[in-house]
Formats: structure tokens, sequence, C-alpha cells
């Protein structure tokens, strides 16, 4: 794994108006950063990458089956009890699931080791399945990269695919996709899910959060008011378990994408139970609840995380009896966990972060972020990468 | 190979913006479009039972049962108004939909016109409306319920997209809406995030 500056691609700007990737700079920072790649070898992404990200999401799946079978730990994942019956029989009806992105800290050495799971609402995946795939043809066809080079990253195939399988499990239904309004990245994200969706057939429908309407039955409809019956949610479940249309969630005949049982997936939670049930995982990092932190004193330094939190807000590193913040943020209210710390490799200036890919159960491509700190957030890069 | 082997270039591209800009009022009219080349089928839009005798290879029989379906998809899946008269600004006759609400009349529906799959003839019969305000783009065009359009109004066969021969969701009356979305608004006044997303 190397960091490789490359030219950037003339007139990459007008291309990405073309093809309506508006926000590859935000805040006058550059999001987008190709002056650079990170180069694999393709040993590095099947045998680190790849290989572990499919079993990650198996145990991850353990974890699932375990909570929802317990009062206690669905308590600790903080799953509101009005909605346990929601979460529990979405996951014995095995509704299916569509995409998650895993963090990863990898340098070429050693194993990978699991961040968190992006189980509920990941975004970068337009950049990734579809940019940064053009980013690396653009640059085979001008022959600044080999003509075998290669990226790890079937993202939109698999995408198309399930949209297709997902159509096969839900005849009859169009899909209503939705984020909330405002967010330029969030919509990108949608719009790119629709156009695969679009793709295999599906026949789709967008509405905001926000607009979100319901009738006097409690079905919930558009701005058009129809009748919402399947739904792709940018919105996490954690919000709206806790929002006035929560009650109304389990009573209308609605099929959902992410499933509600991926509300324990996306929780912080999920570390330490991890850690419980496969202790010492090669690609697991020790992780403690709040009440478990006697059995964490081997370990020098842990990183503090909320149990619901979006992009590294609201961390900070303990280290004995002291605690150091790292970044701002509205979450915390719900507790936290320690996860010891494990310092994201550096490439020169650069604390880099994996993003890897899942399509249902399938590992499907992989995604790079740069950040000037240790902790990736909200201005981080994104670097294309390739294998050669 | 570890990526995507095609991606038709062609359909990822995005039309300048705007494309939203001359929808009818009350219907979405679908943005099917901006994928381009989504597959095709022949339909015939008829407006009555005799109609779907003469023009149809459907005999009366299940051309009465046709008519029904489509009356009954109408009820379900039609645009629904608030008034008689913002109804009729959109289209040229309205009924009573049920509580207080008004849906314009079906003009006519849709009968697949390739014979060689019988599924397609016990399948879905989705009625169509003649869009009529005037000076509107969409001005006397066939529309399926949800603001797909079929064509210019008064012929007999159509080329539409597959899915506007599928059915159409239910259209219902919303009661209230926002009650999603408060959260994200009471976090994102702490005022973090690149874009404000929710995504991570």
């Amino acid at each position: 794994m190397l960091r490789i500056p490359i030219g950037e691609r003339p007139g990459w700007k007008a291309r990405a108006r073309e093809f309506g990737f508006g926000f590859h700079t935000m805040y006058g920072e550059p999001y987008w950063d190709e002056s650079a790649y990170y180069q694999f070898s393709l040993a590095e992404v099947e045998r680190d990458i790849e290989d572990p990200t499919a079993e990650i999401h198996q145990m991850c799946l353990e974890v699932v089956a375990r909570v929802v079978a317990d009062d206690e730990l669905m308590r600790r994942f903080c799953i509101p009890e009005s909605h346990w019956d929601f979460v529990r029989t979405s996951w014995r009806n095995g509704d299916p699931s569509l995409y998650s992105r895993l963090d990863l800290a990898y340098s070429g050495k050693g194993p990978a080791k699991l961040y968190e799971n992006n189980a509920d609402t990941p975004t970068s995946l337009y950049e990734t399945g579809f940019w940064q795939w053009l980013w690396l043809q653009d640059n085979v066809d001008r022959r600044a990269l080999p003509l075998q080079a290669d990226q790890f990253n079937s993202l939109q195939e698999k995408l198309v695919n399930r949209f297709r399988d997902l159509q096969f499990l839900t005849p009859g239904r169009a899909m209503h996709f939705a984020c909330c309004k405002d967010t330029e990245e969030d919509r990108g994200t949608v719009q790119y899910l629709e156009d695969c969706a679009r793709e295999a057939e599906l026949d789709c429908h967008f509405v905001y959060v926000e607009d979100i309407g319901r009738d006097a039955e409690g079905r919930f409809t558009d701005l058009e008011d129809r009748v919402i019956t399947w739904m792709f949610k940018l919105y996490p479940w954690e919000f709206m378990f806790r929002e006035e249309y929560g009650d109304y969630l389990g009573s209308n005949n609605i099929r959902w994408l992410e499933p509600p049982w991926k509300a324990i997936l996306s929780n912080k939670a999920l570390l330490p139970m991890l850690w419980q049930m496969f202790p010492n995982h090669p690609n697991l990092l020790p992780a403690f609840f709040e009440d478990e932190l006697d059995r964490a004193g081997e370990h020098e330094a842990l990183v503090k995380k909320p149990i619901f939190a979006r992009e590294g807000a609201n961390i900070s590193i303990v280290r004995g009896g002291d605690s150091q913040p790292l970044s701002d943020g509205p979450y915390g209210e719900e507790g936290f966990v320690y996860q010891a710390l494990h310092a994201l490799p550096q490439f020169g200036r650069n604390h880099t972060l994996i993003g890897s890919w899942l399509v249902d159960d399938e590992a499907a491509g992989m995604s790079l972020r740069e950040d000037d700190s240790m902790i990736t957030q909200d201005l981080s890069r994104y670097l294309p990468h390739a294998i050669v | 190979m570890k990526r995507t082997r095609h991606i038709n270039l062609e359909r990822m591209r995005k039309a300048a913006s705007g494309r939203f800009s001359a929808r009818p009022l009350a219907l979405g009219v679908a943005a099917a479009a901006l994928m381009g080349c989504a597959p095709k089928e022949e339909v015939k839009v008829v407006s009555s039972v005799d109609d779907c005798v003469s023009s149809t290879e459907l005999d009366e029989q299940q051309c009465e049962a046709a008519y029904k379906k489509a009356l009954a998809e109408a009820e379900r899946t039609g645009p629904k108004f608030r008034s008689e008269r913002r109804c009729e600004s959109e289209f040229d006759s309205c009924q009573q939909a049920g509580g207080s609400m008004w849906m314009p009349l079906m003009t006519g529906f849709m009968v697949a016109s390739m014979l060689d799959n019988r599924d397609r003839h016990s399948g879905y019969y989705n009625p169509v409306y003649r869009y009529s305000r005037p000076h509107s783009n969409y001005y006397n065009r066939l529309m399926t319920a949800d603001g797909e359009v079929v064509g210019r109004y008064g012929k007999s066969s159509y080329t539409v997209d597959r899915s506007s021969t599928r059915p159409k969701p239910t259209v219902s009356r919303t009661v209230s809406r926002g009650g999603f979305g408060s959260v994200a608004s009471a976090k994102s006044s702490w005022g973090g995030g690149r874009s404000g997303g929710w995504g991570g």
C-alpha cells in the first residue's frame, strides 16, 4: 500500500459537472482530491480487506442475533422498548438489506482493524461506486495508469444486481427514496441509488424526510399523497424511533431499506459486543462498555465514542483518569463505549482511513479518506485507489 | 477484475438543472425521463368497453373485466384534490372520491397490445387521464395516475415505458406532515457537518 502522486485529469471539474458530482469541493476545501492515489497489491486487497470484510460482517450478524434475543442487550443498545417488536420482527422475518460500510485502519502491514460499522446510513457511495471508477477509467485511457490497473470496486454492479433481487423479493411495489433537506451530499447519495434502482427497472419516487406525511390509517405518504409501501431512507433509525411518526412504525405495511435490524449494527455498542463474542480476533480492537472498564486496565489509552454519533463527532481519548476531547458535537446523551486506541496509519502528513463496502453480505469495494488530524471528520478528503 | 465491468456513461450523465421546472401543479411528473432509454412497450388506449372490443383482441367479457379493473385502479391510485375547483383546474371533469376529496374521471385505460404473452391481459389495466390545464406544457397529454406522460391525447396506440404498465401506488389523503426530521434539525442547529448530512 503506497500513496503515489499523479497528475489531475485535465478538465475533471467539467467532467464532474457533466455527471452531476456537485460536492467535490465543500466550504472552500477540496473533498475529492486526485493529486494522488493509493496503490494496493491484489494480495493486500483480497487477503487484508475483502476477506476480513465479509468475515467481520458475519460476526456482526451474530451479534444482531444475540441482541434481538435479549431484553438486557436491547436496553444496552438503547433501542426504545416501544420499538423492540419492530426491530425483532424485521430480523426474524429476514428482511433483506442493501449495503453498509466498515471503517478500517490498515497500513499495508498486519491485519486491518475495525473502527466501526456504518450499516444504516453510509455515504460517500457515489464517489466510490461511480466517480473513482471513472477516475481509473480516464487515467487508463490517457495512459497515466497502466492498462492492467484495476480497482477494488464492483459497488455499482452489485448495487444494480441487488436492486433486481430486491424487486423480485418485493413484487408490485414502487420504491420511495428519502433523505433530509438542505444537504447536497445526502441528496447526491440518494440520487445515485435511484439511478442504480432505475437501471434495475424499479419504479422510483423521491420524498424528503421532513415532507413525509401520514393518512388517517397511519400509512405514510409522499407530497403527491401516494402511499409509501417500500422505502429507502438515508436517515438513522435511532432518530426515527424517537420522532413523532415513530409511533406508526411497524403498524403500517412498509418494507424498509435499511431494515430496522440495522439499528443494532450502526450502533457503537456493537464494538464491545463483538469483542465479548470474538475476543482477540485479529481484525477487532479491544472494546468495552462503561461498566467493563475495570477490564481495560492493560490498555494505555482508550478512545471514548458515543453510542450514537456521526462521522467522528464527540470523540475523546482517555489515558488513566485523564480525558482529552478530540472533537466536538451534539451526541453522547445515550452513553459511551471505549475502544483501545489504535492510531490511523500515516502517509506523509496524512492520516488514512479505509471504508470497506458491502452489498448485502458481499464485500464490494473500497474508499479512502485522508485527514490532517488523527480522526477523520467532516473535512477529510476522498482519494481514489488502484490495484497495480 | 475487481471492479464493475461496464457502466453506461450515457445513462450516468445528468441533464442541465431545471429539468423539473415545467411539471403540472398537482401531478408529480415522473422523473424517469432522466435515464433515457428505459424499456418500452406498445399499448392501446381505449375509452370504453365498446372501444376496447373493437380496437383490441380482447372479447367483450374480457373488456368488461378490464374496464372494471381500471375503474378500481383509478379509485385507488388516481390523483386526489381537496376541492372540485382545484381538480378541474387540471382536468376536464371530476368526481367525488370518498371523504371530501375529488379526482378526475378516467379518460380511458391501457391495454397491452402484445398478445404473445397471455399474462399481460390478466394483468393491470392502468387508467389514464387527459391533462387539460390551459397553457401548460402538458396540455392535452395523456398521463397515468402518477403523472407519467403516455403521449398526446387522441391516438389509438402508444409506445410507453414499461413502468407505465405496472400498478401505481395507492393515493390517500394525508392528514399531517412533518413527523420525521425533528432530531436531525435539533442536532444540526449545533452547526457541525461537512454538508449537514446525516449519513456517515
